[in-house]
């Protein structure tokens, strides 16, 4: 193992981050390993996939998820994720025709994976609240066999009743009940993986089952948790085994390592247990000049004058095809306030009239027109890692030596050759550099993400 | 997609099947023990190579649709049809699961319905057992929500029209708005439409009482004779039972044993049924499995009822 962060001084950004020992940057309690572990985010329904590009290729067809699997195992990466969302986004109630709509069921494609790749981690994106644990256990259980030992579970919450009208249970649960319930939930699967008795008897449910499937060969599943709220986070510190959670910053990074040891800590266990793998776009070409151009086209792609005005009525709750895209943000106030009229996952917002408000004079300070504040918010929104090859890698090897994360999970704005350029020009990089594994540590995911074994 | 039709078998008098119905499918079913894991690929494409039309996957503890899945990319031209549970499930992941299973089986998914009886399966989803008419009521009923939420996309409902900036059109979808008795589901299908539309349904004789007459007889798409070769495979007493069985899409080895020798044992008897035109011919490159069983193609049925652009509609009107 290379100790990259002890080999030279942290440039400036990172030296004014750094508050604990040289040894230990962040957190007295906490050692940074200085690696980084990459997986690859195929999130399907999505706004950030160009989608009307000749080279794009089909959302939903088996060949896209193995063209992108293969890639990024040939990048050795650790994981390969799928996101989800259990019904189909609506915006202004007509499902949503501008994005990505569509994906297949995780786990079914990820069983089909196993059997053509060999390392890499396969980790499904599934709601606590609209499965049954049982099922889900023997499911996740079942892939993990499959694959030998390489199975992960995204572990996601969410509770509203738009959902729950696809299920047998309904919309049942209450906001802040979400992280109680996935606890509960979690200890179930995990009851069934070690092969005992189980008798629950929770708030909404009893369960009585027994575990009857043999442990893979990393033990359990791998547990990922996505979501920032503080109560999620304390879900991830006493339950899950990665974080992945959006921050581009490195200021943001440092801060959310320093909050993760913490609850980390308090919940009794080893702060190394708790990897994080931020979400993240990445945007390269070999120079920065080229690479700020290709930043530019790939927004222009990704946002064209619909998506701009269907971004804000998201907020605003109300028909905006009047507006001209070129003109200035609207100025009419926003009809919802509770909730967003685009209905799917991680569509919540508290108070549109206050943020309606501030977008608009922002944008009027800036000049920037409906398009312009639309593209502008659809970059600063993501993590992402834009530049030249060099310089990107440079910027993460100063992560990695920071200790701020342990990899990224990768959003590829083109499915499916969107890891090309990752793998051929920037993972070498991180090679040489000796931040990124030359080759896999072991044939689990458990190994592949440096989490403690057995 | 090709679009010739199964040739009538070479001797059709004596067979038991209507006259447009093509030679049942020959299927091995397996169980998914994890004891099978470390031979799994080999047992399917060893079992595809000596002359099985289909596998079929009974629960032994792996999940059933999950190995049908696994199996798919391992294998090129066998028909997958998990055999798993109607009852003790979202419909709504069931559906999921098995049109995902058809995308990336290009078209060779299929489903055994069963309805578990087994009291230990309620047990583990918070549920209470259901009674023989119960079970059977909501058999039928998921059966039906299953195929509306298959039929919610258009199969051309992705158009990616680069110029009005347009992936989806929702007027090619439609909601499944079903209100059955113990549940009800919205829609439309998380996926885009799976390259049968409608996956072959099919029930085993060893389901048909619990699955219930009325699912069994008139909603499933054809019924699998199980002819059970755990005691040994003697060809005249199968060929005997598949003449006098009644019209049946698939012809289901049960009980094969694998310890012994198993391709040899499915290949002997695929060639002595072949030749005496009780099953269909090994299976050709590229044709859908309803195709291969003698199901029409399912087209897209748009209800106007449950078109899912009727807010803009209903906007428009009131407008
Ligand atoms: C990077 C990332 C990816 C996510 N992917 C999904 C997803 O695929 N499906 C889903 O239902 N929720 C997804 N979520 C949403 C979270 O699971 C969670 O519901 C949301 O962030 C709100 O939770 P919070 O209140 O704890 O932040 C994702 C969140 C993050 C940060």
């Amino acid at each position: 193992m290379t100790t990259a962060h002890t080999q030279a001084p942290l440039s400036p950004e990172a030296a004014a981050l750094a508050t604990g020992p040289a040894a230990h940057p962040l957190h007295p309690a906490h050692a940074p390993t200085g690696q980084l572990a990459f997986g690859v985010f195929f999130q399907g329904v999505n706004s950030s996939t160009i989608w009307r590009l000749p080279a794009s290729g089909d959302q939903v067809a088996w060949e896209s998820f193995e063209a992108l699997a293969r890639t990024a195992e040939r990048g050795r990466f650790a994981a390969f994720f799928l996101g989800e969302g259990l019904r189909l986004r609506e915006h202004r109630g007509v499902p949503f025709e501008l994005d990505v709509a569509g994906r297949p069921d995780a786990q079914t494609l990820l069983a089909a994976l196993a059997g053509v790749t060999e390392r890499i981690g396969l980790v499904a994106t599934q709601n606590t609240t609209f499965n049954d644990p049982v099922d889900l256990a023997r499911r996740l259980q079942t892939l993990d066999l499959l694959s030998g030992g390489r199975a992960g579970w995204n572990v996601v919450t969410t509770d509203n009743a738009w959902t729950g009208e696809n299920f047998r249970r309904g919309g049942y649960l209450d906001h802040a009940d979400r992280y109680v319930h996935a606890e509960a939930f979690v200890r179930v699967a995990e009851q069934f993986w070690r092969g005992e008795q189980i008798a629950h008897d929770g708030a909404h449910y009893a369960v009585r089952a027994h575990g009857d499937l043999p442990a893979s060969a990393q033990g359990r599943p791998v547990l990922f948790q996505a979501g920032a709220s503080p109560a999620g986070q304390d879900f991830a510190a006493r339950t899950a085994d990665v974080v992945f959670s959006p921050h581009g910053t490195l200021e943001a990074a440092v801060d959310f390592r320093r909050g993760i040891v913490e609850r980390t800590l308090a919940a009794g266990r080893d702060p190394g247990s708790v990897k994080i793998l931020p979400g993240a776009e990445i945007i390269l070409a070999a120079t920065e000049a080229e690479a700020a151009e290709k930043v530019r086209w790939v927004r222009d792609q990704q946002i064209g004058p619909e998506q701009a005005l269907a971004l804000l009525e998201q907020y605003w709750g109300r028909d905006l095809s009047a507006f001209d895209p070129d003109g200035p943000l609207p100025d009419v106030p926003p009809e919802v306030v509770e909730s967003g009229v685009t209905r799917g996952a991680g569509f919540q917002f508290a108070d549109a009239e206050q943020l309606t408000r501030t977008w608009r004079e922002e944008a009027a300070e800036k000049g920037q027109s409906i398009l312009e504040f639309a593209r502008a918010r659809a970059g600063a929104r993501r993590g992402t890692f834009t530049g030249s090859y060099d310089t990107v890698a440079d910027r993460l090897v100063e992560f990695a030596r920071l200790g701020a994360i342990d990899g990224l999970n990768i959003t590829p704005w083109l499915i499916p050759s969107g890891l090309d350029d990752i793998v051929d020009e920037l993972v070498p990089r991180l090679q040489e550099r000796g931040v990124y594994p030359a080759e896999y540590a072991g044939s689990t995911l458990r190994e592949n993400l440096g989490l403690p074994v057995g | 997609m090709s679009t010739t039709v199964a040739r009538p078998a070479p001797s059709a008098g004596t067979r038991s099947a209507g006259p447009t119905q093509p030679l049942p499918v020959l299927a091995v079913d397996l169980v998914t023990d994890p004891s099978l894991l470390s031979g799994l690929a080999g047992l399917a494409r060893g079992l595809e190579e000596a002359g099985a039309g289909a596998l079929t996957l009974s629960d032994g503890g792996l999940h059933p649709i999950h190995v049908a899945a696994h199996l798919a990319p391992l294998t090129s031209e066998l028909g997958l049809l998990p055999r798993t549970d109607a009852i003790y499930v979202e419909p709504f992941h069931l559906a999921t699961q098995l049109m995902s299973l058809d995308h990336l089986s290009h078209g060779r998914a299929g489903w055994l319905l069963q309805a578990e009886t087994d009291p230990a399966v309620p047990a583990a989803v918070g549920r209470e057992v259901l009674g023989l008419e119960a079970t059977a009521r909501e058999a039928a009923d998921v059966l039906t929500a299953v195929r509306a939420v298959w039929d919610s996309w258009a199969p051309d409902a992705v158009v990616r029209d680069t110029e009005r900036g347009v992936y989806v059109d929702a007027a090619r979808l439609q909601y499944a708005d079903i209100e059955a008795e113990t549940f009800s589901l919205r829609g439309p299908a998380i996926t885009p439409r799976s390259p049968q539309g409608l996956l072959p349904v099919l029930v085993a004789d060893t389901d048909r009482a619990a699955v219930g007459e009325r699912t069994a007889a008139e909603l499933a798409d054809g019924r699998a004779l199980d002819l059970d070769v755990s005691g040994g495979a003697r060809t005249r007493q199968l060929a005997a039972r598949i003449e006098s069985a009644g019209p049946v899409r698939l012809v289901r080895l049960v009980g094969l044993d694998l310890e012994a020798d198993p391709l040899g044992t499915v290949a002997q008897l695929a060639a002595a049924l072949r030749s005496r035109a009780l099953v269909a011919p090994a299976p050709v490159p590229r044709r859908t499995l309803r195709t291969r069983l003698g199901l029409p193609a399912a087209p897209f049925r748009p209800d106007p009822a449950r078109r899912s652009d009727r807010a803009r509609q209903i906007r428009e009107e009131s407008a």
